[in-house]
């Protein structure tokens, strides 16, 4: 009987309409010929070419010769990979990134609620932001698991990249279990006590986990627990977090700093340096719609003024941001192989002045000026 | 005749100490030698223009006598009084509401230690009244809050690491606080806290039943539940019990509730010797023998400037003299108060005011309160070998016109305002 009314729906389902890969054109070849393109290993490219084929990068260098049939595309200005926001519900409606009735549901998939026709999904795509990491919203002690998702297409690059764990008095409510941080520690002990699932990947090292923070204090309650379940992953939420940069640097946990705003206290930014300074890995969260996906470049070029070296906070924006993401082999840095996600933008993107003058994701025009 | 026997073995021990102190650069573990023409030791010993050595974090010497130290030495701090850092054994530096479990009313297996902010403005506040020890409890919303943490006020930057002893005690509460916010069911509960307790009853049914439901655990595992053996552990006097109760009639049930597990049938086995004080207990004086009984020390909330004070109990300036003629054990303590009229010092001046001697008012925010909090091997008493956790006043300690110039914890001088003090 279940059987028949599987049968039943099932082409039901398959009856429906094909989702569309991308908003605009679909990948073609095509090269593009920068003044300077930056690789994100370190290596720049003084009129560099980078020729994409069937979504991915073919080719890259001052010598590539082109095929024939293949449009070369001039760009007076810098190439780039894609920026990659870390934290942040855009494309998903806020509400629905968690559930309130349950305060431990580690195997929800925020991922599947991810909608890449929000609007907010092309405001992101516009300044130049290519991969977004969804985070469930950080209530409850393990709220789901985090999924890595390109601006362009529905489709996931990845649908499990951490397991969210929450450590700060925010993902408490009073009419529920925990109504505190002890018993919020003693039931996320007791998840790892006997783990199934997502927490047992976790415990045995092969999903890291997203430690959701609040105060500094909050990051030495996280970082103390995951010494104890001997868990990697990164930490999120503390703007002050490099106010306990030692801490952090010894635990091997990296850091996704909050989204960075115009006004920014300067106390805020200092703890970034400090970050650097002991060279703790970070990347940067965005938490749009309720910030301007704008505020992702800005916060990185307010580290630099800060202090923070150039090259650092751009690694935070690409090449970092994939690695803490667990999206390194894919995103991040322009070599053969890698998803074709590129960013062409007027001047040195670290230059408020500079704008983006065209975005590819998968190798195909999904932003830009017209041509 | 006595003082000169003194000053003779200050002699010996002088010579000998300071040669073997060892003298860092680092700030961390530098050794100081504090001047004072006034050293409380806490033990019975006072020395007059004596001086205590302190190096690698422990008292290396104290002594009669001021020795030979160059007199310009930067390691030389000056005062007219030291004593021992003084000990909070009723602080609440948490994170509110945040730092208590409400799921359930008993939750003895979970640690306010966990719900810590080392960062908080209030150690400070803290260490500039003199305190450098303190017992800090869970919110008392619970009948059975959790296990408090016993720590330092300064120093690393973890819990962790200023812990002087964790699961120092139990702590729970009596009287109305705890059923605070519960309310009955009539049909259908209507949210989370449509449970019991609801009154004063409730609140010490629910003490007595956790316990009796713990016996019944440790003689059959299939009815263990969260935190029974916390709860068996502190039947067998292995955890103390700390629990609140301001009024007299609060205060006799938890003195029933002791003498009740130490004799009925169904705490045999060794589960009959609880260890208890009762903390924030106001009208302690009004049934001094029941405590004497029960063999129970209390920890005094902080004196009210109008005799009444919470939970609608009455206590005066004059309630620690009249414990002590009762040969009743008692801390005083600032009940996690930020008010600068509830610091600790204070509350030991009041109690001075009423009729304490000096001697028995160090003790009371020195000594007994470590004791109480199972710390007093660390701390507690100027004694060599003890932690270096100093206070250094300009004038009599606890007296209205003297203040704390530094404070020294671990051998650290963690606060130093002797430029800004006012000369006496």
């Amino acid at each position: 009987m279940i059987t028949a009314l599987l049968a039943l729906t099932a082409p039901l389902v398959f009856a429906a309409p094909p989702t569309k890969s991308g908003p605009e054109s679909p990948a073609k070849s095509v090269a593009i010929r920068a003044d300077v393109v930056w690789l994100g290993d370190g290596r720049v490219l003084e009129k560099g070419v980078v020729l994409f084929s069937e979504g991915r990068i073919a080719e890259i260098g001052t010598n590539v010769s082109v095929p024939a049939g293949v449009e070369t595309i001039e760009h007076k200005g810098f190439l780039t990979a894609g920026l990659i926001a870390l934290h942040g519900y855009t494309g998903g409606q806020a509400g629905e990134m968690r559930d309130d009735a349950r305060p431990a549901m580690p195997n929800a998939k925020i991922g599947l609620v991810f909608d890449a026709s929000s609007p907010d999904v092309a405001d992101a795509r516009a300044v130049g932001i290519t991969s977004l990491l969804l985070t469930p919203n950080a209530e409850g002690v393990a709220p789901g698991l985090t999924a890595v998702v390109k601006t362009s297409s529905r489709r996931l690059l990845k649908d499990e990249a951490h397991l969210s764990l929450v450590f700060n008095a925010g993902g408490l409510v009073s009419n529920r279990e925990p109504t505190s941080l002890s018993g919020a520690v003693a039931m996320l002990d007791q998840l790892f006590a006997k783990p199934t699932g997502a927490v047992e990947r976790a415990h045995g090292g092969s999903l890291p986990c997203l430690f959701e923070v609040g105060e500094p204090a909050d990051v030495l309650r996280a970082i103390d627990f995951a010494k104890r379940h001997d868990l990697r992953g990164v930490i999120h939420g503390a703007v002050l977090a490099g106010e306990v940069a030692d801490q952090i640097k010894a635990s091997k946990l990296s850091v996704i700093v909050p989204a960075i705003g115009v006004g920014e206290r300067r106390r805020n930014l200092k703890s970034v340096v400090a970050l650097a300074k002991k060279e703790i890995p970070f990347g940067f969260g965005l938490d749009s719609p309720v910030n301007n996906p704008a505020d992702l470049r800005l916060g990185a070029v307010m580290c630099v003024r800060e202090g923070v070296d150039a090259k650092v906070a751009w690694n935070a924006l690409t090449s970092e941001a994939a690695r803490i993401a667990g999206v390194a082999d894919r995103v991040g840095t322009i070599d053969r192989g890698m998803d074709a996600d590129v960013v062409l933008w007027s001047g040195d993107p670290l230059d408020l002045g500079s704008r983006v003058i065209a975005v590819y994701v998968d190798g195909a025009r999904v932003d830009g000026d017209k041509r | 005749m006595k003082s000169l026997i003194f000053g003779l073995t200050a002699a010996v021990s002088l010579s000998s100490g300071v040669a073997s102190m060892p003298r860092d650069d680092k700030p961390e573990s530098k050794s100081w030698i504090i001047w004072a023409d006034r050293v409380y030791t806490g033990t019975g010993m006072n020395f007059d223009a004596g001086m205590v050595g302190v190096g690698g974090g422990k008292i290396a010497i104290v002594a009669a006598s001021r020795g030979s130290d160059d007199e310009s030495s930067d390691r030389i701090l000056r005062c007219y009084a030291v004593t021992a850092g003084l000990v909070d054994a009723s602080v609440r530096i948490t994170n509110g509401a945040s730092s208590v479990e409400q799921s359930n009313e008993i939750q003895p297996n979970l640690r306010v230690a966990n719900t810590l902010d080392p960062f908080a403005i209030e150690w400070d506040r803290q260490l500039r009244n003199g305190v450098t020890s303190v017992l800090v409890n869970p919110p008392d919303l619970n009948v059975i809050g959790g296990l408090s943490v016993a720590l330092k006020t300064a120093g690393a930057d973890t819990i962790a690491e200023r812990t002087l002893k964790n699961d120092a005690v139990l702590r729970g509460s009596m009287g109305s606080e705890p059923s605070r916010g519960n309310h009955p069911a009539f049909g259908r509960p209507t949210d989370f806290f449509s449970r019991r307790p609801t009154t004063r009853m409730g609140v010490e049914w629910a003490w007595r039943k956790a316990f009796y439901d713990a016996a019944a655990a440790a003689n059959d595992s299939t009815r263990a539940f969260p935190g029974s053996e916390r709860l068996v552990q502190a039947l067998k006097g292995d955890l103390t019990i700390s629990i609140q109760a301001w009024a007299t009639q609060d205060i006799r049930t938890a003195v029933f509730l002791k003498e009740e597990i130490e004799s009925q049938a169904e705490f045999k086995n060794g589960l009959n010797k609880p260890r208890m004080f009762i903390d924030a207990a106001a009208e302690a004086w009004k049934e001094p023998q029941l405590l004497v009984r029960a063999k129970i020390p209390v920890v005094l909330p902080p004196f009210p400037a109008a005799g009444r004070t919470r939970d609608n109990s009455f206590m005066a300036w004059n309630v620690a003299e009249e414990l002590r003629k009762e040969g009743i054990p008692f801390a005083l303590s600032s009940h996690g108060s930020a008010a600068p009229e509830n610091a600790l010092a204070m509350q030991a001046g009041y109690a001075m005011q009423g009729g304490l001697p000096f001697e028995n008012a160090l003790a009371a925010v020195t000594s007994m309160p470590a004791r109480l909090m199972g710390v007093a091997d660390r701390v507690g008493t100027l004694e060599v070998g003890k932690d270096a956790d100093l206070v250094l006043w300009n004038g009599q300690p606890f007296e209205p016109s003297s203040r704390v110039i530094a404070v020294i914890v671990d051998g650290v001088l963690r606060y130093d305002a002797r430029d800004k003090a006012v000369a006496k």
